[in-house]
Order: C-alpha cells, then sequence, then structure tokens
C-alpha cells in the first residue's frame, strides 16, 4: 500500500456540448469506503472514469500522491475501476461482450499486476457463476458477479466499483457487502462504491458524496451527516417557527400541517420544539431532500 | 448474522446498546473478551469506523477496557455500572414518555397505577 492521497483539481468534462462535469474537486484518503450516490445522469460513471485514467479530462487532473495519474501506469496499478458490463456498444466494447467469463477475467489479470488468481477463483465459485459462457450470454446480475470479482482481484489500493449490486438479489446483494468488509477490514484498500439502492450501502459507507448535476454537493462521514439531519412535522405555523434561519429542504405542506427536512450546520438548533414531532431521518431520505424535485423550496 | 437496526438512531449507538444488553442477560460476562472492530463490521455488515466508535462508547464509560494487542474486554462491574446508569435514565426514556401518551388520551394516573399494577390494558380493552 502505498498511502498516498487520490486528488482531483477541479476537472471538468464536456461530450459534445454538454457539460458533464464541472470544476469538480475531491480527495480520496487511503482506507475509507465511500459510496458515490447521484441520480442518473448525474456524472457518476464520468467521475469514476476520469479518475482512474480511463477518459480524458476536458479540464483539471487527477493526482495520486504528487504525480498526475493520466498516462502514468505507476500510479494507475494502484487504482482499478471495474466498469459496469452489459452497457450497449460497438466495437471494443462488443468484442469484450463476445469473449467467455473464464477469458475475461484472463484479460483482467493481464491488466492488474497485483492480480489475485486465487482470490478470483474463489470468488467465481462462491458466486456460483459459469465461467464457460459468454458475456453477451450472462443475465444482468451474472454481469455484476463478474465485475465484482475484477474488482476484488485487482487488489489495487483505489478499486471503484459502478452500481456493483444493481442487477443482484437480496442474497447476493448481502454476499457483496459482506465480501466488501471482508476485504476492506483483511488489507485497508479505498473502496469507492457507486450505487441506487442507498439504504441498503449506508451502513457500510464511512463517507458519502453526493453528485449533482456534474458537481459535488456533499462530502461527509455517513454517521455525522445523519446525526444532523432531521425531519420535523406538526403544525404549518409551528414548524416554521421552529426552522427559522436554517436551510430547508424539503417542505411539504398539506393544509394546516407541514413537513420539513433541515441539516443542521455547526452551532445551529432546532426552535422551539413545542408540539413538534422531530425524527432522525435515513441516508435514502436525506439524498431525496437533496436530490429530489426541488418544488416548493423556499 | 444480521442485526436488525433501526433508522430511529445512530448505528454506533445501536452497537454499543446491544453490547450493554449482552452484558446485562449475562450472554456476556465480566472479563470475557468482545469481538473486535473488525469482526463487529463483518459479522453486522456494517462499517468498522462506525463500530468502533460504538465499542470506544462503552471504553470511555468504563464498560469495556482494552488490552494492549489482545482485544477489548468487559470491564469488572460492568453490568452493575449499566444498570444503574439505565435506572437513572429509565425516567426520562420511559416513564416520561407514558405520561405524555396518558395525557393526550386522558387516561388518570390513577388508571396508570392501575395498570401496571394490575398489568392489563385500560377499559376499553376488557
Amino acid at each position: 500500500m502505498s498511502n498516498l492521497i487520490l486528488r482531483a483539481e477541479k476537472i471538468g468534462k464536456n461530450y459534445k456540448d454538454k457539460e458533464v462535469l464541472k470544476e469538480l474537486d475531491l480527495v480520496l484518503e487511503p482506507g475509507k469506503i465511500y459510496g458515490l450516490v447521484g441520480r442518473n445522469g448525474a456524472g457518476k460513471t464520468t467521475l469514476l472514469s476520469i479518475l482512474s485514467a480511463q477518459a480524458r479530462a476536458s479540464a483539471g487532473g487527477v493526482y495520486l500522491g504528487d504525480d498526475p495519474v493520466w498516462e502514468n501506469q505507476q500510479a494507475l496499478n494502484h487504482i482499478c475501476f471495474s466498469r459496469e458490463l452489459g452497457m450497449a456498444g460497438t466495437g471494443a466494447n462488443a468484442a469484450i461482450m463476445g469473449l467467455e467469463a473464464k477469458d475475461y477475467l484472463k484479460l483482467a489479470a493481464l491488466f492488474r499486476p497485483n492480480w489475485d488468481q486465487k482470490m478470483a477463483e474463489r470468488l467465481v465459485k462462491e458466486f456460483r457463476l459459469d465461467v464457460k459462457q459468454r458475456l453477451n450470454k450472462m443475465s444482468k446480475g451474472m454481469l455484476s458477479m463478474l465485475t465484482i470479482i475484477v474488482a476484488m482481484a485487482s487488489q489495487a489500493e483505489y478499486t471503484f466499483l459502478d452500481e456493483p449490486v444493481s442487477g443482484l438479489d437480496v442474497v447476493a446483494r448481502e454476499q457483496f457487502y459482506k465480501l466488501l468488509l471482508e476485504e476492506y477490514t483483511r488489507t485497508g484498500r479505498t473502496f469507492v462504491v457507486s450505487t441506487h439502492i442507498i439504504e441498503e450501502a449506508a451502513d457500510v459507507l464511512e463517507e458519502v458524496i453526493v453528485l449533482k448535476d456534474g458537481k459535488i454537493i456533499l462530502k461527509e462521514n455517513t454517521c455525522s451527516l445523519l446525526q444532523r439531519a432531521f425531519y420535523i412535522s406538526g403544525k404549518k405555523e409551528e414548524v416554521e417557527q421552529a426552522v427559522q434561519g436554517l436551510r430547508i429542504y424539503h417542505k411539504e405542506t398539506f393544509g394546516r400541517s407541514s413537513s420539513v427536512v433541515v441539516l443542521l450546520e455547526p452551532g445551529q438548533k432546532i426552535g422551539n420544539r413545542g408540539n413538534l414531532d422531530i425524527q432522525p431521518v435515513n441516508l435514502q431520505k436525506v439524498f431525496l431532500a437533496l436530490c429530489g424535485k426541488e418544488d416548493s423550496d423556499e | 448474522m444480521q442485526m436488525n437496526f433501526s433508522s430511529d438512531k445512530s448505528i454506533y449507538v445501536q452497537i454499543s446498546e446491544m453490547i450493554e444488553n449482552q452484558i446485562l442477560r449475562d450472554i456476556l460476562l465480566e472479563e470475557e473478551r468482545v469481538l473486535s472492530t473488525n469482526e463487529f463490521a463483518r459479522m453486522y455488515s456494517i462499517n468498522p469506523a462506525t463500530a468502533a466508535k460504538g465499542i470506544n462508547m462503552l471504553v470511555d464509560s468504563g464498560v469495556l477496557y482494552k488490552k494492549r494487542g489482545i482485544g477489548m474486554f468487559v470491564a469488572i462491574g460492568a453490568k452493575e455500572k449499566i444498570m444503574k446508569r439505565r435506572k437513572s435514565e429509565f425516567y426520562d426514556n420511559y416513564i416520561k414518555k407514558i405520561l405524555e401518551e396518558a395525557e393526550s388520551l386522558g387516561i388518570t394516573r390513577e388508571e396508570l397505577v392501575e395498570m401496571i399494577v394490575e398489568q392489563k390494558g385500560g377499559k376499553d380493552h376488557e
């Protein structure tokens, strides 16, 4: 382990005239499990691609320690992005999908200097994956398993998983979180896991990174984030009074009642609690508050 | 093993309460080793940092103590300590809520006492 920080500095990315990432700064510290969440099209996959030099940023740079990662094999040996397989594609992508799983794994091993073949074989068995099957004949779940195996066996210090659980059933998802924690506690590698199944992953994530419209709007320790998030409901006037001066995220009004989600900043507190109902909020609801439709905000 | 964590409380608080409950119920005995942070993390599928936070709370309150290089152990007198603290919190955590709910339902103190003594529900349920 090199124990170097991975840092993105003011990266931007345009696809034709669409700006996908905007002056994005990010610091990933070694030895943490990060969750990357955001709505479809927020730029998650693009960000992971650029962090792993699989795509080039239109602006800014990515550094491992002090060295840029772009075209830097030394640095890239420490970074593995196991892409989601099965996206419609032509050319190289179509060729990959025509491979048998065992050949795909061999190919992955070629590119990964610290490849753990024993682990790959063990996981193939654990997931009961038929390695003689071609990728384009595999179900979404089986493709997810394959990307998980590549990520784990890569033994890269920084390992990125893009929607690893999206095709998996509940049992396999549990298996994945267990595997992730086993590998993490064994090696202390850094993982970045993007997911839409937020609540399920919440307990596993040390920090959560929220991406919205090409920008990181929040990066925080999961526990401390949840400790300052509250759902407040009650009589409209009383709610309004209690949250005066606070940033309100998700306001709903119905007749005489009203409810809001607030994230308290240091030193802030909820005003007169009176007859109000104040409850903790789970990570999924915090995400909804941050990224949901801002219809009645302010 | 799966722990049925609720979203009402932080996971680390629930971890520390779970260990305390195991001590109260003699599932964990004094001077016995408790699971390590990593063992907790793997067993309950939670981040080790969260597990550590819960365990450290118990170290701070003297329920657990650290043996360097060996692990975390239940302190002598831990059970008594937990009982004492929980008794002092019993009014705030339980009684207060009961009184509030009783008041909004119009249950009198006498009825409440009767329910506790007789251990049965209000008149409507008989």
